[in-house]
């Protein structure tokens, strides 16, 4: 009896250990620190992953209810923080414990692909549903597993769009009417120098005290300089995803001109004063003229807008370009919806994905929201841009997102390759062309070509030997 | 008739017999003692292969893969590391880490500077206690977002109380120059309370008799110090110096918030900070795995080093 109990306790004791370093442990509540990521079992049972804020929740609730009710099956939802998803994913990969329907960011999604881990939806959806999508909504999640092409139409895609994030451009308006100033075409592109005359008349001490009061604008290079650049017509990456193009004259241009807009036409406030934080308070305070726009920025504009008209009301605007009748253009964001290709329910789980990305009633609750334009062309175009928007407080040229979505917005630059370390490579010493002006764009681009191609042909490298490996 | 001489008959004669009965009788009686020492020795010792020799042998061998940290490995022997050994991002993350160290005296002179103004009798003592040690327990993300707003080089704290000296201070975050003074600053602020607890309780330990008899042969009070102080409390100061060195090898959290992208021109990227990159950003486990063991050998070395020395140095005052 004794010996027996021994063994017991030693037993147990080897156990607990056991389990609390393979489980992941917990039960799948839906926001404990270490949910049980696990895809489901029974044949209607199922798990979804995913990050957001209370209107995704609320939108996601509502749909994954109704599709609960029309289906029979059993979803699990498993809510993380944003900042910790990727590496909870990953972990949760790593330990075998994939959920069955999970968001993936396009710009990770070679290596699950890959490894297996993602499975082809272009056989569970209908074609009349990928065409009610914006184009870049799937194309985002298309690969070819053999050439590693990515963003092709027609090829098999590995998740469905949860959104689309066009990253708007956009003035204060009452900063105008308070200067006096003719507002901006809302569908034509402003060149490059009207932009710079119209920062320079932005850009005034109001009280004579020898300080600035207002600037023209205030950009942030990492994220708000990419329009800039594809609006004089250069790219960081060639078409194929094999080349880095950064030293190209259009390119040295672009990124001086933009440099120079600080440091030259003084329209942006000093570096000091331009950390990325204050930039974005100035813009809230009414100080600065041009500003990004984008979607989830809408709610917050309207509450100042709201509290503070004497300072700040704001309409959305194409970006401009380099010369007259450039096409312009600026990024357009996206996170995926995709499936386990291991899941026990691939179908079912195909299904939810499917319901998630266009089920009408939770596009709409997310629009409402003001967290994302909808995803189905259908209601954006229709009832969504001809009513819906303005009653939900969105701005009145809200058909310049649309028109991001479907003609004018393009990819970050790293989200087609393995991995992005060839882009961030891209920012590093950006500040001696853009802050102080040390070296000069043409330099900075030349010194950095060669670094970013080694990054980027390694990039490859890894993308050959994890199609190889698997 | 057999007879027998006094010491035979008083001294039992220990057979083999005896030796083996006496043996079993004594597993007997402690077999079941033995049996509850093998179960609670079990428990470390399971603990210590699961959690310490296994993940250290599958760190061995994946930082020996080529690696996804998602699908299969590929055995390439040493390639990670002397992939490392070329890689300029590694070296100046591991130089960016060493520099960070520089904050380590710097804490520990304030903190036994204030343990001995603590130890004193002086008003607001216990105020001041309290006050020092509330950045420990407070979140180092809500304390990394705190100083990242101090450093602003507009409007923040840092530069205004810098401007009622008459200095411009710089912009902390944004120089490449000031990026890690800054992130040093913001760490010995944040350990200086803990610090002063363990100086402080050292200190009150010190035997006052020993500072009597100095006084009494006319020791100045630097003399006590160095003296008697000082030496008294080595082994606090020995405990936090390798505990810190282990602490700042990881530096990671403040770095991620406050300059996400590695600061400017990559000035405050810790190795820490790369290795999290190079594992979940870029995809390269196995590369990061190499480069985490290589800085743990590097921190084991410096933790020997350090113990040498302090066995160099160790006294007693009996």
């Amino acid at each position: 009896m004794n010996r027996k109990l021994t063994t017991a306790v030693a037993v147990t004791f080897a156990g607990a250990l056991m389990l609390s370093a393979c489980s992941s442990g917990g039960s799948s509540g839906d926001s404990s620190d270490n949910p049980d990521t696990s895809g489901g079992d029974a044949p209607n049972e199922l798990t979804f992953m995913f990050r957001g804020g209370e209107y995704d929740k609320l939108a996601y609730e509502a749909a994954i209810a109704s599709f609960e009710e029309e289906t029979g099956a059993d979803v699990t939802m498993i809510i993380t923080d944003a900042d910790q998803y990727n590496t909870k994913l990953q972990a949760a990969i790593a330990g075998n414990k994939v959920p069955d329907v999970f968001y993936v960011d396009p710009a990770n999604m070679m290596g699950y692909v890959y490894a297996g881990v993602l499975a082809d939806l272009s056989g569970y959806v209908d074609q009349s549903v990928v065409d009610n999508l914006w184009s870049f909504g799937v194309d985002a999640y298309r690969m070819n597993i053999e050439t590693g092409a990515r963003g092709v139409d027609g090829d098999p895609f590995y998740g469905l769009p949860k959104d689309v994030g066009p990253f708007g451009f956009g003035f204060n308006t009452v900063l105008f009417d308070k200067l006096g100033l003719e507002h901006p075409s809302l569908d034509e592109p402003m060149t490059f120098d009207e932009f710079t005359e119209l920062a320079k008349q932005l850009t005034v001490d109001m009280d004579g005290d020898g300080e600035l009061d207002h600037w023209g604008t205030g950009l942030n290079v990492m994220w708000n300089s990419q329009a800039f650049i594809w609006g004089a017509g250069a790219d960081w990456i060639s078409e194929d995803q094999k080349t880095i193009t950064v030293d190209t004259p259009e390119f040295a241009e672009a990124l001086q001109w933009f440099a120079d807009l600080g440091l030259v036409e003084g329209v942006t406030p000093s570096a000091e004063q331009a950390q990325t934080l204050d930039t974005y308070q100035r813009w809230m305070a009414g100080e600065i003229g041009f500003f990004p726009v984008a979607p989830w920025d809408i709610a917050t504009y309207n509450d100042k807008a709201a509290n503070d008209p004497e300072n700040f009301g704001y309409e959305v605007i194409p970006y401009p370009v380099a010369n007259e009748g450039d096409d312009w253009a600026t990024w357009l964001g996206s996170l995926g919806i995709g499936v386990s290709e291991n899941s026990a329910n691939k179908e079912l789980a195909a299904e939810l994905a499917v319901y998630l990305s266009t089920d009408l009633d939770a596009q709409k609750t997310l629009a409402d929201g003001k967290v994302q334009i909808p995803n189905l062309i259908d209601y954006a175009t229709g009832e969504w841009i001809e009513t819906d928007a303005a009653a939900s407080g969105w701005p009145s040229n809200s058909k310049a997102f649309l028109e991001i979505a479907q003609e004018k917005g393009r990819p970050l630059p790293m989200i087609y390759t393995y991995t992005p370390q060839w882009y961030d490579n891209f920012w590093i010493g950006i500040e001696n062309v853009v802050d102080n002006g040390s070296q000069t764009a043409a330099d900075f681009l030349a010194a950095k070509q060669p670094e970013m191609q080694q990054l980027l042909d390694q990039s490859w490298i890894s993308a050959d030997q994890a199609k190889a490996q698997g | 008739m057999a007879t027998t001489t006094e010491a035979e008959r008083t001294t039992p004669v220990w057979t083999k017999a005896d030796a083996k009965a006496s043996r079993k009788a004594n597993n007997k009686l402690h077999r079941k003692e033995h049996a509850w020492a093998a179960a609670f020795m079990a428990a470390p010792v399971i603990g210590w292969v699961a959690f310490l020799l296994f993940p250290m042998g599958f760190s061995i061998y994946a930082s020996m893969t080529n690696w996804n940290g998602i699908g299969n490995m590929t055995f390439i022997g040493l390639d990670n590391y002397t992939r490392l050994l070329q890689d300029p991002y590694f070296w100046k993350a591991l130089w960016n880490t060493v520099f960070y160290m520089i904050g380590i005296p710097i804490g520990l002179a304030i903190s036994l500077a204030l343990a001995l103004a603590l130890s004193r009798n002086i008003r607001g003592r216990t105020f001041f206690r309290t006050v020092y040690y509330i950045p420990v327990i407070s979140s180092l993300a809500a304390i990394a977002i705190l100083w990242q707003w101090a450093y602003n080089g507009d409007f923040g704290l840092v530069n205004q109380a810098l401007a009622l000296v008459g200095i411009q201070g710089p912009n902390w975050l944004m120089d490449p120059l000031w990026a890690k003074p800054a992130l040093i600053i913001m760490a010995v602020w944040k350990g200086l309370g803990y610090s002063t607890l363990l100086y402080l309780a050292a200190v009150q330990a010190v035997p006052r008799s020993l500072y009597e008899a100095a006084s009494l042969d006319g020791a100045t009070s630097w003399k006590r110090f160095t003296k008697i102080t000082w030496p008294m409390v080595r082994p606090v100061t020995f405990f936090l110096v390798v505990t810190n060195i282990i602490a700042g090898s990881m530096i990671f959290t403040e770095i991620n918030i406050m300059t996400p992208t590695g600061g400017p021109s990559w000035s405050t990227a810790s190795l820490v900070w790369y290795v999290w990159n190079q594992a979940f950003r870029n995809l390269n486990m196995g590369y990061a795995t190499a480069m985490a063991l290589v800085l743990g050998i590097l921190v084991l070395i410096v933790t020997i080093i350090q113990f040498r020395i302090n066995r160099a140095n160790d006294f007693s005052i009996d």
